[in-house]
């Protein structure tokens, strides 16, 4: 058929319009630059030995950031002593007296060894940092 | 057809001829994008309030012989099992989750080295190799439930300081070795003992004789649950992850995790109570209903307080989750765990109204007393809009989980009745 009508010209057109109107709809291809969320994948551990060694080699541990502010490399310096800064991280924002009582904790009870003007250098950055009131990050 | 107006025609077609600006307006929507992927991310904390979400916020992270988990802390590392990984009643060793004290912990045994240490009050000090222990004591299996003590503590009101867990510090294996009984009767305990100590390969850089040198925890030798102890060297038919406590582990069925000891090396019997600090100040609960107590009775000091024990019993929905969107009228079966350190669970219950009503669940297979039991619910939603689902179990004691929440200042013991939003959506 060499000449379409203009009545079938116009039905095909309608369908086609219909169609992109369903898309928007029920939606196709809605592609958008995101983050992935990407976790590589660990490659598999080296060949093992036959002896009895039994090894996974060594703990992954990273430096989490902290905010900015007087104190902050007093914190994780001596915090990072025991445990990973990332314990003050974890918590929930709070407040001055619940941080006085962890520092307390660490010094008499786990025998961490803080100077007295130290202790309180500490307790003002969390104070200022990770109080219901000052919790950004 | 018909019903396409002229107007919507022409809509279409100007925006066909708007496609020539079709790059602008990527790069406004990648912008936009950018912002929106940000915000599809958990935050990094939770708090003052409720932790909103089933689960700690934490990055997923991988470890070596471990599925990728939620990441608590890196040093030591406490990890927390993912929720969908419940809907099974054994939860797979790579996806168990992981609770650790101090920073020094094996990251290599050496099987020429380790050795399981029996001493203290007893008639004949032992020390056993792996080999050994296996040839000397017959093995028997339990499937229970580990679940660490502070599981579900981002829930409490007020929030209180410690691992922030949501719900995935808790998992449930076949736990197969030796029982601690014939190992303690090997070694003959003397009388006048009153508890076993167990240690492990963990260490701390603290001074000696305080909790941030070395993890100790006791159990009455009086305590019924003695009988029921294994010292585990294989978890669901393998051997343990080191990250749950190769090569040897405690297993105190019923009981939270505190007491399970990791990378065991020492059993010590004890004439006196135990005074260490992972006894004597920290796992402890009110001596109350529930273990729950008030910020204001803390302050007053008048709480009094005893070692943690038993699980309370449990129940979770794990599936739908909540960004699922069901169509109103389709039939769907709602699923999950339950489980009880009293002893089985015998009832699961569901509602579909927030707890107005409730309807028992079909019980899956029974594994023992102190296994996961799962559960299902067949539902169908008859209307659109948000439905709020809830769950509670009762175990063989009578114990029914309860509606009102727990506080004390540990975050221990939390079994509230579980609550999950869906939104279903019409159907046509």
């Amino acid at each position: 058929m060499s000449h379409r009508s203009p009545y079938a010209l116009a039905a095909t057109f309608l369908c086609l319009s219909a169609a992109t109107l369903l898309s928007a709809q029920s939606e196709r291809g809605d592609y958008m630059p995101r983050n992935l969320g990407a976790l590589s994948q660990p490659a598999p551990r080296r060949a093992q030995t036959d002896d009895a060694k039994y090894s996974i080699g060594s703990y992954p541990y990273f430096w989490p950031e902290f905010p900015e502010g007087e104190g902050r490399d007093m914190v994780t310096g001596y915090c990072n002593a025991c445990h990973s800064p990332r314990y003050i991280l974890m918590q929930p924002p709070l407040s001055r007296d619940q941080w006085a009582a962890e520092v307390t904790k660490m010094v008499k009870t786990y025998g961490m060894d803080i100077p007295q003007d130290t202790q309180a250098v500490i307790l003002d950055y969390l104070d200022a940092h990770f109080t219901p009131e000052t919790r950004k990050h | 057809m018909a019903a396409i107006s002229r107007r919507r025609l022409l809509e279409t077609l100007s925006a066909g001829v708007t496609s020539v600006a079709f790059a602008p307006l990527l790069a406004a929507r990648a912008a936009a994008a950018a912002q929106q992927g940000a915000a599809e991310h958990l935050p990094p904390f939770t708090g003052p309030d409720a932790n909103p979400y089933w689960s700690s916020v934490g990055p997923v992270v991988t470890y070596p012989q471990k599925y990728p988990l939620i990441l608590l802390t890196d040093r030591p590392v406490q990890l927390e099992t993912p929720r969908h990984y419940f809907l099974s009643p054994f939860t797979p060793n790579g996806a168990f989750y992981v609770r650790w004290h101090l920073q020094g912990i094996p990251s290599t045994v050496d099987l020429a080295e380790w050795r399981l240490e029996v001493s203290g009050n007893v008639e004949r000090p032992l020390k056993f190799s792996l080999p050994e222990l296996l040839a000397k004591f017959p093995s028997t299996s339990i499937a229970a439930v580990n679940q660490c003590s502070g599981n579900s503590r981002s829930y409490l009101q007020p929030r209180v300081p410690g691992g922030q867990w949501g719900n995935g510090a808790m998992g449930n294996a076949l736990w197969t070795g030796m029982r601690l009984r014939d190992v303690l009767r090997a070694a003959g305990v003397r009388p006048g003992s009153v508890q076993v100590q167990f240690q492990g390969m963990d260490e701390g850089p603290g001074p000696e004789g305080l909790g941030s040198h070395s993890f100790l925890k006791s159990l009455d030798l009086t305590n019924p649950v003695i009988e029921e102890c294994l010292l585990a060297y294989e978890m669901n038919g393998e051997p343990l992850p080191l990250l749950n406590g190769f090569p040897l582990r405690v297993v105190v069925p019923g009981y939270f995790g505190t007491y399970w000891v990791k990378a065991l090396t020492s059993i010590r019997v004890l004439d006196k109570p135990d005074e260490n600090f992972w006894m004597k100040s920290a796992y402890r609960i009110p001596d109350t209903a529930r273990g729950s107590t008030t910020p204001e009775a803390v302050k007053a000091g008048n709480v009094k307080t005893i070692p943690i024990g038993r699980m309370p019993v449990r129940s979770f929905i794990i599936t739908p989750e909540p960004d699922e969107k069901i169509p109103a009228g389709l039939p769907l079966t709602l699923r999950g765990i339950a489980f009880s350190g009293s002893g089985r669970v015998t009832k699961v219950e569901v509602s579909a109204d927030n707890g107005h009503t409730w309807a028992a669940a079909h019980l899956g297979e029974d594994y023992g007393p102190y296994s996961f039991r799962t559960w299902e619910f067949p539902w169908t939603a008859d209307h659109r809009g948000m439905h709020t689902l809830a769950v509670r179990a009762t175990d063989e004691k009578g114990n029914l989980q309860p509606d009102e929440p727990v506080w004390n200042p540990g975050g221990y013991l939390w079994n509230r009745i579980e609550r999950q939003k869906i939104t279903v959506g019409a159907a046509q």
